[in-house]
């Protein structure tokens, strides 16, 4: 056959995800070069092994290669199959690296996905799973992926580095993705969040709110923070404690900022007011920067939206991530998308800094693995 | 075109219709009372007389209005969409090639003497159509049935349906039904009036049933001169012009083009070098269904699949009229476009070029006025080689004695440079950082940002950080050009832009303007940089002469602008336009404008070596700077900011030259001090540590959009080109490019995360910093329009005026004229303007407003108390469609390409490489080529699974294994399907043969299609049968990676040893591993005993122990049943029909069934012997005797014993009766005593008979005897008894005399 799609190469190890769950989605195979090449241990690291695995999980006839020193990676995407899984994630990186991309893929496989993650659920590095349920699960569902089942659960907490948590992670199946116009923010009506501990005093997430209300209290009356202290075996392996805080606005917008303890032996201790004021000031920056998506999930809204059918959808973000940006350069080459990205500035003086209105229109994308009847 | 006058509109006195207008006016006033609605004037009649009858009829008025619904779609026709594709199609000599000739002369009163390929006309003020005859060959009906909008089916009456209608139907419905419409020609060979009525009738109908009810039937009564009649052609235009078209689902998600033109692009070196060689081509059509995107797949049906080269659009070579006032065309819009049947001037042969001067105006001049496009047209058309080309192969010489530049260089300066040129001001003794853009590169963004940073910080007031690198980068792409033009060793200068915080600039803020602005806005400029500017402002003149060409009323800016757009772009046919550029000034109050993103700060920081030096180089200089500029009421967080931005600085500087380090080491110092007082808790050298993610962060505070889009992108309108990117190392022999490697942009290896850090948080314990988001909350000041006061205000000014009935109380509501001061004084305040027109302008606005919502609360109020879902969908998709339609609407076309991707209805040249020699060598017009565009991995190949029935006019039943050709998407191609039924588990087994009138399933491998997508199938694409050529259709259920087919397997065994329930069996497994594999599994015995598999033996390999319900013999065969799963060849061959030679292009064969072969090469099938039939032969079956045992038999009673009838035993010898042996004499005794006996028994015999018959005379007679005798009696007794009573009768009445005589007597 001549007409192969031809395959995209990077070098790299950096966005390894968005590349793959890009290459899967497009069906575009993808070579990736000079994984750490020159570092002292070249190749893939364990989470990355991991990550590939889980794709290779939920993908059927997918054909992965990777060079004996690990440098090269080239994929080829088969479909996505789905179904009922479980994945041991590696402890390196918290569930969340891996939840992120799961997020871009289930709502396209064959079969719903329920799986069974099982690591580190919070840690300093990547979005948690408390964020991730708050934030993304509401951004689904405005692009119309909806249903009972979609959930995720957090059967038991495990802090770094031995981990030790479980989710569970459910997503139903859609053949298409309506299109969205989220421009208007809103006004933030509450704030929830919560404070989490394991292995540690379970004062400790009182104290954590105590400190972020006396913050949050300045601009808002309706706060309030779950506290929530896992015992015996649902408490992981590991020490620590953290805080995520949601703001919702009155046209559903979520904003949310989280901070979680030094892992224990790494660091200097955290005193929980002082990690629970300083997530709060997390929050209010989230809040400046502002626009209809947080952050962490700029990166799927937009994938969302290319993956729309062939109308426009906008959305209002805050200043562009380094990894949304290149992520909207990734999704041009495997889409072929390229956003319209128009600068606002708030008319308004009180309400944060300069947003972003990103337009695009989607490449009319059909979920492929989907069987009918 | 000259004014014509034009008869004024009379209206009619009198007449039908003058009569019914004046009844209506007179109805409207209340004065026709006699037209008054029956419903009104006669109420009883239309009572309800039963509730029942009334609820059903209104359950089916219900039912009906539902039944018309259709889901609605988004209507994404563009705005000025496509030609509609006509397709004439018919069974051979029906009368095609006249109609699309009689119905282009109908349109545009040309007569097309050979038509080749599509016509595209314009028919009328909105419409144009694309005409194209399909012929009989299944490949071209198949694929123009894809594309087709309208199809007219011609059909030769005096024959009646052919083959080729029901095939090209049923092609139709698979592939998605376009509007349909029937044609029936030859209808003058009907003599019989009412012989024509009645085949026009039954004609009708069977069209009916075929298409829909009601579908539009056309007649074509007879030919004049070799046409049609020009009235019935006529009619038959007007009805193609009107006609609606419901979008097909296939059409709209997939852009395609059906080319009508088709250039090889090839070198021609290389095809002389090897004839054979693959080709470049490109293609011309309309774009139709969806947006194109550049660098997608296609596939073009009978060729194969390609990847899109280089797209792009050109100017409508059959444009729409554009003034839409006139009722019908003029004779100068109708166009025809026809370039494959060499219409559109020109003809193509093998080595010349043919302008062909027909037509009926092909000398007037005005031509070129009503179509001012037609030159450019013509001048594409007429080219050669395309601009592209010519682009590439021209060179131009900077220098005197420098090698030429040609366009790949020129592409190269403009979009690679990532150069960084450094001038030192002599006087100020300033270093300023010429930013050379090139524009895939994020790096220069962070460049320009720098220096608009330094700008800034130059500048005295502490004004905003304006953005406007863009206009920079344009500027200075310029200023580089002109120098190397001037050739002067001039060095280059930099503006210094600073506007007002409030002040809106024009679109193209440019050097000039900054000049202007800067000159007498404040005279805060140096006179250096004034003079400056004045220089550059004279060497822009002075190019601007030179491009004298350009449009005279622009700007000098905009002039110049579009001179460098025009170098930057001219590998583009199009002219580029002057707005895409467009600026947004905005004003910020902060000062930091550091932008540069992570990425760039991280490579340079990997980059670069000698960073320390530039840090610190640039850090004092900085410094130094802000000592000059004396700012000193700078806010803490402001400074903060500053020493970030700072640092970006000294990050993104890559390339200085270190030759005023010296002079300013000792500022250094004081640098790391301020640093230091501003970084509260960072240690000595901590600000160093996360460089990158502040300057990112500062950054991404101050994006802006040109510079953010370019930041994501890279260039704005230009597309990546990765290869002139390579080739472009060297410039004019003379610069080389650096540039870093596109990998190291950015962090290669980086930490791959999410998460958007913060690393310098705002202090938000103050109080400016925490109002910064105040109005982000519920408890913060509300917009005008939302707060609740606010419109309980407003309610107030509408519902405020009324009149308390019971207290006569009146309320005043505030007058509206005091609403309006009111809002006028908030302009005020706001100071935005306070112009008189501005104000009315407000209270236009303000009362429009205001209408505006007592409308909608009119509307909530009484129209959509009954909107129900359907309408609600409808809405939505309505508003979608707007939405789709304005977002891109006001941006020009060359940028709206890039985010929409080509529009439908767009002219474009697509470039294609590597097309086989085959389709250059044998084109052949007829045929049509069609670039039918894929989406994501519809170009991967994968398991498709069908669901599949066989036509049932097809004859034969297909067999699994057997080659077949598909017509699936926009692909023909032969594979080998498996087919299968779904059992009720759900299990796939595999059919050997499709069922006879039933769905089966069907598993290929093959190209990924869509769910839900037709298909057909067809076994041969060649040559003609009689017979209906369309062996099965179906639709697309499932694709996959894996199959899910399954045979059944049955695995027998025999029972070696048998118990009680339990057997061993053998034979049936080889190991004991393979028993292991299968313990648990259920088996059979032939007779139907079931059991179970237990486990394996030791003894004999492969042997186990089973259990089973019942004892086995030794006779039974016990067998296991399992299924396998079948392997589906991976055999997918695309038709590819259009590279045969011309005249062969029907005669396509694939690979043959084995069936053929066999026939082919008279291979007999070797038959299993033990399939054939042989002749039943039955033994005889033979019963033992009963036996009944001894003492059954003696308790038996008698009646039932076995009789002892033994047989006589034999006779001993000596009883033996010895035998007679006669004499002679005693022979011829007993010979005359038998002859004697013979002959008295004959004797006895005869008279025997001879009595018997004597004996019948002799009863007959005494029986007639007998007869006469009883009827004698009879008589004699008749006689007797008659005597008797008349005896008997006399002595009654005597009897009666004598009593009477005695009564008489007594």
């Amino acid at each position: 056959m001549s007409g192969r799609s031809q395959c995209l190469s990077y070098a790299g190890c950096n966005f390894l995800r968005q590349r793959l769950v890009l290459s899967t989605l497009s069906g575009r195979p993808l070579k990736i070069r000079k994984i750490r090449a020159k570092e002292e241990d070249p190749g893939l690291r364990d989470f990355e092994a991991s990550f590939i695995r889980l794709i290779d999980k939920v993908t059927n006839g997918s054909r992965i290669e990777i060079n004996q020193t690990g440098t090269t990676l080239y994929y080829q995407p088969g479909l996505l199959y789905g179904g009922s899984l479980e994945h041991d994630c590696s402890p390196s990186r918290s569930i969340g690296y891996y939840l992120e991309s799961l997020l871009c893929l289930a709502p396209f496989m064959k079969h719903p996905l329920k799986i069974v993650l099982r690591g580190v659920t919070n840690d300093q590095v990547d979005p948690s799973v408390d964020v991730l349920k708050a934030t993304a699960l509401p951004l689904l569902k405005k692009f119309g992926i909806d249903g009972e089942s979609l959930e995720i659960k957090i059967n038991r907490r495990g802090m770094p580095p031995k981990g030790g948590g479980e989710i569970l992670f459910a997503c139903p199946v859609k053949k298409v993705l309506q299109p969205i116009q989220f421009t208007d923010p809103g006004k933030i009506k509450r704030i929830r969040g919560t404070a989490y501990s394991v292995r540690v005093s379970p004062q400790m997430a009182n104290r954590m709110v105590e400190s972020a209300r006396s913050i949050l209290n300045k601009f808002l009356p309706d706060i309030y923070i779950y506290t929530d202290h896992m015992k015996g075996v649902n408490s992981g392996k590991s020490p620590g404690f953290g805080l995520c805080l949601v703001a919702e606005t009155i046209n559903g917008t979520i904003l949310s900022a989280e901070l979680a303890s030094n892992p224990q032996g790494q660091g200097a201790a955290v005193l929980p007011e002082e990690l629970g004021q300083n997530c709060a000031k997390l929050l209010l920056e989230e809040v400046y920067r502002g626009g209809c998506v947080d952050s962490t999930n700029q990166s799927l809204a937009l994938l969302l939206m290319t993956l729309g059918q062939q109308d426009v959808s906008k959305v209002l973000l805050g200043p562009l991530s380094p990894y949304t940006i290149e992520f909207l350069r990734h999704l041009r080459s495997f889409f072929q998308i390229m956003f319209k990205i128009e600068m606002k500035s708030p008319e308004e003086e009180h309400k944060g800094g300069e947003k972003v209105l990103m337009t695009c229109v989607g490449v009319g994308f059909s979920n492929l693995s989907k069987t009918i009847r | 075109m000259e004014e014509q006058e034009k008869k004024q509109h009379r209206a009619k006195h009198s007449g039908p219709k003058a009569e019914r207008k004046r009844r209506r006016r007179l109805g409207a006033l209340g004065a026709g009372q006699e037209e008054e609605d029956a419903r009104k004037r006669n109420p009883k009649a239309f009572a309800v007389q039963s509730a029942v009858r009334m609820a059903r009829t209104f359950r089916r008025t219900q039912d009906l209005k539902t039944k018309k619904h259709h889901i609605p779609v988004v209507d994404r026709t563009p705005l000025e969409p496509p030609p509609v594709v006509v397709v004439v199609v018919g069974p051979p000599k029906v009368g095609k090639s006249t109609l699309v000739r009689c119905l282009i002369r109908n349109f545009t009163r040309q007569k097309l003497v050979e038509i080749r390929g599509p016509v595209t006309i314009v028919s009328g003020k909105k419409r144009r159509l694309t005409i194209i005859e399909c012929g009989c060959d299944i490949n071209t009906m198949i694929d123009l049935a894809k594309v087709a909008d309208l199809v007219l089916m011609l059909i030769d009456a005096s024959f009646g349906f052919e083959m080729e209608t029901f095939e090209f139907l049923n092609i139709c419905q698979v592939h998605g039904f376009p509007k349909i419409m029937g044609v029936l020609t030859h209808l003058d060979t009907f003599k019989n009036n009412k012989q024509l009525k009645k085949t026009k009738k039954k004609l009708k109908h069977r069209f009916w049933t075929e298409v829909y009810p009601g579908a539009k039937l056309f007649y074509l009564s007879g030919m004049v001169h070799g046409e049609y009649q020009k009235q019935e052609i006529h009619n038959l235009g007007r009805f193609i012009s009107v006609m609606k078209f419901r979008p097909l689902t296939w059409q709209t998600s997939h852009p395609y083009v059906l080319a009508d033109r088709m250039e090889d692009l090839t070198n021609p070196e290389d095809v002389r070098i090897n004839p054979k060689c693959d080709r470049k081509i490109s293609l011309y059509g309309y774009l139709r269904g969806a947006h194109l995107k550049t660098k997608s797949q296609i596939h073009v049906p009978g060729v194969g699949d390609f990847t899109v080269g280089d797209v792009s659009f050109l100017p409508d070579p059959c444009a729409l009229p554009e003034q839409q006032k006139k009722r019908s065309l003029n004779e100068k819009e109708k166009l025809v476009y026809a370039p494959l049947s060499g219409v559109g001037g020109i003809v193509y042969d093998k080595d010349a070029v043919y302008i062909d001067l027909g037509g009926s105006h092909a000398h007037e001049n005005e031509e070129e006025e009503v179509r001012p496009n037609h030159e450019l047209v013509q001048s594409l058309i007429s080219s050669h080689s395309t601009i592209d080309a010519k682009m590439a192969s021209s060179k131009v010489s900077l220098f005197m004695d420098s090698r030429p530049l040609d366009s790949e260089d020129v592409e190269g300066q403009e979009f690679v440079m990532p150069k960084e040129e450094r001038e030192i001001d002599l006087k100020t003794g300033r270093v300023r950082r010429k930013a050379v853009f090139e524009e895939e590169k994020e790096n220069d963004d962070a460049v320009s940002d720098e220096e608009d940073d330094q700008e800034e910080e130059m500048s005295e007031d502490g004004s905003d950080g304006d953005d406007e690198d863009d206009a920079e980068e344009e500027s200075d792409r310029e200023l580089l050009g002109e120098e190397v033009a001037v050739g002067s060793a001039k060095r280059l200068k930099k503006e210094v832009t600073k506007e007002e915080a409030v002040n809106e600039l024009p679109a193209f803020a440019d050097s000039d303007d900054d000049l202007e602005m800067s000159s007498e806005g404040e005279g805060k400029t140096t006179p250096e940089e004034n003079e400056m500017e004045e220089e550059d402002d004279d060497e822009q003149g002075s190019y601007e002469n030179e491009s004298s060409d350009s449009d005279s009323e622009a700007a000098r800016r905009g002039v110049a602008k579009s001179e460098q757009d025009e170098i930057s772009r001219e590998h583009k046919e199009m002219k580029s336009e002057t707005s895409c550029h467009s600026l947004k000034k905005k004003a910020v109050l902060t000062t930091d404008s550091g932008n540069c993103t992570a990425e760039e700060a991280s490579e340079s920081e990997v980059e670069n070596s000698s960073m320390d030096e530039g840090d610190d180089e640039e850090g004092s200089h900085e410094e130094s700077e802000f000592e000059v500029l004396d700012r000193k009421g700078f806010q803490r967080t402001q400074e903060k900011k500053i020493g970030s931005v700072k640092q970006t600085e000294l990050e993104a500087v890559e390339d200085e030259e270190e030759d005023d380090v010296e002079n300013l080491l000792k500022e250094e110092e004081e640098y790391e001090e301020t640093i230091d007082f501003s970084a509260d808790t960072a240690g000595a050298l901590k600000w160093k540590e996360d460089l990158t993610q502040k300057a990112a962060q500062v950054f991404l505070r101050q994006q802006s959009t040109p510079n953010l889009r370019k930041l994501v992108y890279g260039a704005v309108a230009e597309d990546e080109d990765r290869e002139s990117e390579n080739e472009a190392d060297e410039l004019g022999g003379l610069f080389h490019v650096s540039r870093p490697d596109k990998e190291s942009k950015q962090k290669a290896n980086a930490l791959d995360c999410s998460k958007f850090l913060i690393e310098k948080p705002q202090d938000w314990d103050l109080e400016e910093v925490m109002s910064s988001i105040r109005d982000c909350f519920v408890t913060g000041k509300w917009e005008e329009d939302k707060d609740a006061a606010k419109l309980l205000e407003e309610d107030e000014e509408l519902y405020g005026d009324f009149e308390d009935l019971e207290t006569g109380v009146v309320h005043k509501g505030k007058s509206a004229a005091e609403g309006d001061e009111s809002g006028s004084e908030q302009e005020e305040k706001e100071g935005k303007k306070s112009k008189p027109e501005a104000e009315e302008e407000e209270k236009k606005k303000e009362r429009m407003d205001k209408k505006r919502k007592l409308k909608e609360m009119f509307d909530a109020e009484y129209d959509e108390g009954d909107a129900t879902y359907f309408d609600d969908l409808k809405e939505e998709m309505h508003k979608q469609a707007q939405l789709n339609r304005a977002e891109f609407e006001d941006q020009d076309d060359e940028t709206r390409v890039q985010y929409e991707g080509f529009r439908p209805g767009m002219y474009v040249r697509i470039e294609i490489e590597n097309v086989p020699c085959e389709f250059v060598l044998n084109f052949d017009p007829h045929y049509p080529i069609i670039l039918g565009g894929l989406g994501n991995s519809e170009g991967n190949v994968g398991y498709v699974q069908l669901r599949l029935k066989k036509h049932r006019w097809y004859k034969k039943i297909l067999k699994t294994r057997d080659p077949l050709i598909l017509s699936l998407g926009w692909r023909r191609f032969q594979t080998i399907p498996m087919f299968y039924i779904e059992d009720h588990n759900g299990r796939h087994r595999l059919l050997k043969y499709t069922p006879q009138h039933m769905h089966c399933g069907a598993t290929f491998w093959g190209p990924i299609t869509p769910q839900g997508t037709g298909f057909l199938a067809v076994q041969s694409v060649s040559g003609t049968t009689p017979d209906f050529r369309i062996a099965a259709t179906g639709v697309v259920l499932d694709l996959d990676k894996s199959i899910t087919i399954v045979k059944k397997l049955k695995l027998t065994g025999f029972p070696f040893k048998i118990f009680k329930n339990t057997s061993f069996i053998k034979g049936m497994f080889n190991s004991q591993l393979e028993v292991a594999k299968f313990e648990g599994a259920a088996i059979r015995t032939v007779s139907g005993i079931r059991g179970q598999i237990k486990k394996a033996l030791r003894a004999p390999a492969g042997a186990f122990r089973a259990t089973f319900e019942d004892k086995l013999l030794m006779s039974d065969i016990v067998f296991v049943r399992t299924w396998y799963p079948v392997s589906i060849p991976a055999f997918y061959n695309p038709v590819t029909s259009l590279l045969k030679p011309a005249g062969e292009k029907d005669s396509w064969r694939g690979m043959k069934t084995t069936g053929q072969l066999r026939q082919e090469r008279g291979i007999k099938l070797k038959q299993n012997k033990d399939s054939l039939y042989k002749p039943i032969v039955r033994e005889k079956r033979h019963f033992n005797k009963l036996h009944i045992p001894k003492a059954l038999q003696k308790a038996l009673p008698f009646k039932n014993k076995p009789k002892n009838l033994e047989k006589k035993g034999k006779t001993p010898r000596d009883q033996w009766r010895p035998a007679v042996i006669r004499e002679p004499h005693e022979r011829k005794i007993s010979a005359l005593l038998s002859a004697l006996s013979t002959v008295n028994n004959y004797k006895i015999k005869k008279a025997k008979v001879k009595h018997r018959q004597q004996l019948k005379e002799y009863l007959k007679v005494k029986q007639k005897e007998e007869e006469q005798k009883l009827k004698r009696q009879k008589e004699a007794k008749k006689k007797i008894y008659r005597m008797l009573g008349q005896r008997e009768k006399k002595r009654q009445k005597s009897s009666l005399k004598g009593s009477s005589e005695g009564e008489k007597n007594m």
